[in-house]
């Protein structure tokens, strides 16, 4: 998908029956292109527990025909460009979720800051000492909107 | 003040049970980043507030919580990693929605602990009541006692282990992940599930709607015993392996955010 198909997909939702990371947040990220940039991924230590934990779930799928991952925490799948050597399909996917999840690029993620009700890290479980968001939770007021009378 | 240890003592607000009192308790003693609080005079509230000032605000990464008297709902919703200990048993609902906690329940736990867990490690070691682990997302529930029904009910990741028995309808409508059962599991085992894997040591009184025999494989053998030597759980049982049917599954036919639900 190029820069410009998904600008025209962001501002015609109807376009597209999936919903990608990309268009959520307008733009594709370099560990959906280079897998030398998701290489240094520790899933071990990115995980608690003495295993994968929650990531022996996560596998590589196909959305649109193209290799992806699902992020549950946006609700989207992050498409995977580059080739995938054979026998690591999984680990690949693993390793592209968990860079997409520790950049802050989830959407997911990106919505904490306004709605996040109440203390909570910023990204998640996977990055130690993360910012705390959610300390100021402020009702979100749509301009020019007043309550109906009686209420 | 009286000891919290019953439904009366606490006092909410009748417009929504919400109990009133949102203040920090700040009862704790801290050493480092390890902390430790006595429950027994606090609401549900108060001790969820202490637990996420704690680990949220103060950089704390061990908590141990003496006294949790059963109450229901305690250890929700914590998004971080982090160890907690609870030294004796919860109610309903504990350790709901978390991401990342290590957890040690020393008693037993009620209805639907670890309802909709993301991530982390929750070892029971006692009893746990129905509707253990639903929703269930992601990360190892181990309960070293015995499940009651509906066990895993609407699963969709992660792996929920006992070392006793379970009700019945375990894994009703599971779609993804793993139970492992080490001894017997009631009625109806598996009904209506979409996917996943159960394992079970026992002997199964029936099977539910769409759940077969699965044939084992090498990669049983590894996740079986690398769970049992993570927790020290000594020998793994003689295991069948139970599996979706698919007569019923309309899966492909579902719309593209359908899909999405169960991923």
């Amino acid at each position: 998908m190029s820069e410009q198909n998904v600008a025209t997909e962001r501002h015609n939702p109807e376009l597209t029956v999936g919903i990608s990371a990309e268009y959520l947040s307008g733009k594709r990220f370099p560990y959906q292109e280079d897998i030398s940039t998701i290489e240094d991924v520790d899933l071990m230590e990115a995980t608690p527990g003495q295993d994968l934990n929650w990531l022996e779930d996560i596998t590589l799928l196909v959305e649109d025909g193209v290799p992806a991952v699902f992020d549950r925490y946006s609700n989207s799948f992050v498409k995977i460009y580059f080739e995938i050597p054979k026998g690591r399909e999984d680990e690949i996917a693993r390793k592209v979720l968990i860079k997409h999840l520790t950049s802050g690029n989830s959407y997911g993620i990106q919505l904490k800051e306004a709605h996040a009700k109440f203390p909570q890290p910023e990204l998640g479980p996977w990055v130690k000492g993360s910012r705390t968001v959610g300390t100021d939770w402020k009702r979100s007021v749509l301009p020019g909107w007043e309550a109906p009378a009686g209420h | 003040m009286d000891a919290l240890t019953g439904e009366s003592n606490i006092v909410y607000d009748a417009r929504g049970l919400v109990e009133p009192n949102a203040d920090v308790p700040k009862v704790s003693s801290i050493d480092g980043e390890k902390a430790e609080f006595d429950a027994q005079n606090l609401t549900t509230r108060q001790i969820n507030l202490e637990l996420r000032w704690l680990i949220n605000e103060q950089g704390i990464t061990d908590v141990t919580v003496k006294n949790p008297g059963a109450k229901h709902s305690l250890g929700v919703g914590l998004l971080t990693r982090c160890k907690i200990t609870f030294d004796g048993s919860l109610g309903y609902f504990g350790c709901g929605i978390i991401d990342g906690p290590e957890v040690h329940v020393k008693g037993r736990v009620g209805w639907s602990a670890c309802e909709n867990m993301m991530s982390g490690c929750v070892v029971v070691e006692g009893n746990a009541g129905s509707l253990t682990g639903a929703a269930m997302r992601g990360g190892d529930l181990i309960v070293k006692g015995r499940l009651g029904a509906r066990t895993g009910i609407d699963q969709k990741g992660g792996t929920i282990l006992t070392m006793g028995s379970v009700g019945s309808m375990t894994g009703f409508m599971m779609q993804r992940g793993r139970q492992v059962i080490c001894e017997d599991a009631g009625h109806g085992l598996g009904d209506s599930m979409y996917d996943g894997v159960i394992y079970v040591g026992g002997k199964v009184k029936s099977l539910g709607i769409d759940c077969v025999p699965g044939e084992w494989t090498d990669a049983d053998t590894e996740f079986i015993d690398r769970k049992f030597r993570i927790y020290e759980l000594g020998t793994p049982p003689t295991f069948q392996k139970f599996v979706c049917g698919k007569k019923l599954y309309n899966y492909d036919n579902l719309e593209a955010s359908e899909r999405k639900l169960v991923l």
